[in-house]
């Protein structure tokens, strides 16, 4: 069911979801549509067309509810000039992390991030994306204290969190200004949705998280027109409550996480998005596989209604297309139960 | 005598307070004290207990490090001691992340309880290819070869790298051991490691189990 998507940008990612009468249903899904387009990730990273098509594709092929870019973690670093390595058909991955003083960010402060070639190329995608395509379209922005953690090396950046807290915040306070940076850009480039992707931080503690990251995506969420998603991989259990104070709009969460018993903890309006497991289940199970972790996740988030049917991280490449096709269809079958009572909008079944 | 000042030693590797930790190991050493027992009563203790907490979740990936930092500070200042006193080390080491891999923190944490349990540890970084694996082997002579993957995709490195250690005639000389979130145990049989362990401080159990393996049925 497509519906126009003018004027969304006033409405929040809660009320897409209770306007639906349908659970939503969308894969984080990008890389797979390189697949029906013929071409190597490295292709789609430096061709905003060809990269529009692969997502094209993949939005006519399995009808998500909403389409999402690739994910890269390299292009805000790879925009600073740090050295990327572009594998033909693996994401792209920072070599190195050099900076390991405050001086050290000097270089950097000069440079505007939007005349990276590499970043002009996602934010025309976004433009595409954004004039043809009738669902949300979602773009990604790496968070600040994961950019921190490319620049300073992710160790490095771990132990300062303890021993040299002035640094860290001094370098999260320039990773903020670029990551602010491109998502404006994106949200001129017509980003309904903007996920924040924090994998970094999956290893804090909830005090530290406190004090080195959720202010940080509080800052980057204000003000940002777009509907603003916070995504972190690994096991983030003991950070729900600290990620729903950053003011995001959804927290998108990975299948070590068990959604319903964090559901409590997380407030009504904030939707939970997730978690298939994209590997252990997306690729390497069956469709019956994919179905019965679906049928499992629906049924046990049945009386939570802020909850949109995803995949815990971003599907890889070799994500089988039956997989992603059983993954819809078992979603699309569960019409939303609420407090057991159906919540059909009356509007919509006349 | 010793457990008063080890303590204080001990607590202070756990905060991760490097400077008191150099200063405490100094001030043993002043006072006569053989620096083999200020490693195995002071710190590998501390360290294995810091281990422990983060197999607990009561501590996170920062605090380990930190306190693997400070427990470096006080290795640090015995190691040459120790080299001269030719005192024997638990093990050795060598130690990387798979090709096409850059997660290190996992890895890092693992050479780090290594080595906070006495062992030696050559660590080869990430991204390191088979050829690399193999010279380490041949050149270090090392008691285990631990490989880390984090991702799906370069998890098949792993079993290359044992095809090609085979294929240089070194696999007998060394033990394999293999980690990282998505390895499982029956992944590394299948692949013909000769260990997995999930957690840091459970990989020193396994090293030291194997190791005693070794030396009882090389007496028998
Ligand atoms: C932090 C992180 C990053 C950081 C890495 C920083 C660094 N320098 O290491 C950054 C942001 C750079 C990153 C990049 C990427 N990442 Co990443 N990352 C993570 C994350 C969130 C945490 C990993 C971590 O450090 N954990 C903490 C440590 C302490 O745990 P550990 O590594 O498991 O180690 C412990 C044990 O496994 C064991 N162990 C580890 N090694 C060894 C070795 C031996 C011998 C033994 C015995 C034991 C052992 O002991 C350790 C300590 O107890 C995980 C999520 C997760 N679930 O793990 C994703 C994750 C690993 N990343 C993932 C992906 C896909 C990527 C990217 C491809 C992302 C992208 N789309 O661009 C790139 C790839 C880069 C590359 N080529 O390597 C996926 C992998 C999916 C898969 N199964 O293939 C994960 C699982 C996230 C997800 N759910 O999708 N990532």
């Amino acid at each position: 069911m497509r519906r126009p998507v003018a004027g969304m940008r006033q409405e929040k990612l809660i009320d897409l979801v209770r306007r639906s009468p349908q659970r939503l249903v969308f894969p984080l899904m990008g890389y797979p549509g390189a697949r029906l387009t013929g071409s190597t990730l490295r292709q789609n990273g430096f061709n905003a067309e060809l990269h529009f098509m692969s997502i094209c594709k993949l939005v006519e092929r399995f009808s998500p509810d909403a389409a999402f870019f690739m994910m890269d973690l390299s292009l805000e670093a790879g925009a600073l000039g740090l050295p990327v390595r572009y594998p033909i058909n693996e994401s792209p991955t920072v070599e190195e992390h050099p900076v390991k003083s405050l001086a050290d960010l000097d270089q950097f402060k000069v440079l505007d991030p939007l005349n990276d070639a590499r970043i002009r190329s996602f934010i025309r995608v976004m433009e595409l994306m954004s004039k043809n395509l009738d669902i949300p379209r979602g773009g990604y922005v790496t968070g600040p204290f994961t950019l921190a953690g490319l620049m300073m090396g992710a160790s490095e950046l771990a132990m300062a969190t303890i021993i040299d807290s002035g640094l860290v915040h001094g370098v999260l306070e320039f990773s903020l200004g670029v990551c602010k940076r491109y998502a404006r850009a994106l949200a001129e480039a017509g980003a309904d949705i903007v996920a924040i992707l924090e994998p970094t931080a999956a290893f804090l503690s909830d005090g530290a998280f406190r004090t080195f990251c959720g202010p940080y995506i509080r800052h980057l969420i204000e003000d940002m027109d777009p509907m603003m998603v916070l995504h972190i991989c690994g096991n983030t259990s003991h950070l729900v409550k600290e990620m729903c104070k950053t003011g995001a709009q959804g927290l998108s969460l990975d299948a070590p996480v068990d959604f319903p018993s964090i559901a409590g903890d997380v407030d009504p309006d904030v939707v939970l998005i997730g978690n298939i497991d994209p590997v252990g289940i997306m690729v390497q199970g069956t469709p019956h596989d994919v179905r019965r972790a679906v049928k499992d996740l629906i049924d046990g988030m049945a009386s939570h209604q802020n909850f949109i049917l995803s995949t815990g991280c971003d599907l890889p490449l070799e994500t089988p297309f039956e997989n992603i096709e059983a993954f819809m269809e078992e979603g699309r079958r569960c019409v939303r139960v609420c407090d057991g009572h159906a919540t059909l909008d009356p509007a919509m079944m006349a | 005598m010793p457990s008063e000042e080890f303590k204080e030693m001990q607590d202070a590797l756990e905060a991760g307070n490097a400077t008191v930790v150099r200063t405490l190991t100094e001030k043993a050493l002043e006072r006569g004290v053989d620096p083999q027992v200020i490693l195995n009563e002071g710190l590998i203790p501390a360290m294995g207990r810091v281990g422990e907490k983060f197999k607990r979740n009561e501590v996170y990936v920062p605090e380990v490090l930190v306190a693997a930092r400070a427990m470096y500070a006080g290795l640090d200042v015995l190691r040459p001691l120790l080299a001269k006193s030719g005192a024997k080390r638990a093990g050795k080491m060598v130690i990387g992340t798979v090709k096409g891999d850059l997660h290190d923190i996992g890895k890092n944490l693992v050479r780090m309880m290594f080595e906070g349990a006495g062992f030696e540890v050559v660590d080869l970084g990430t991204d390191v290819s088979e050829k690399r694996f193999v010279e380490a082997v041949r050149s270090e002579n090392p008691d285990f070869l631990g490989m880390s993957a984090l991702l799906t995709t370069t998890m098949p490195a792993m079993k290359t790298t044992i095809d090609a250690l085979k294929e240089a005639g070194l696999r007998e000389s060394v033990k394999v051991l293999v980690g990282g979130a998505p390895i499982t145990h029956r992944y590394a049989r299948d692949i013909g490691a000769d260990g997995y362990a999930p957690d840091a401080s459970s990989a020193v159990d396994l090293a030291k189990e194997l190791l005693g393996q070794a030396s009882s049925s090389a007496a028998s």
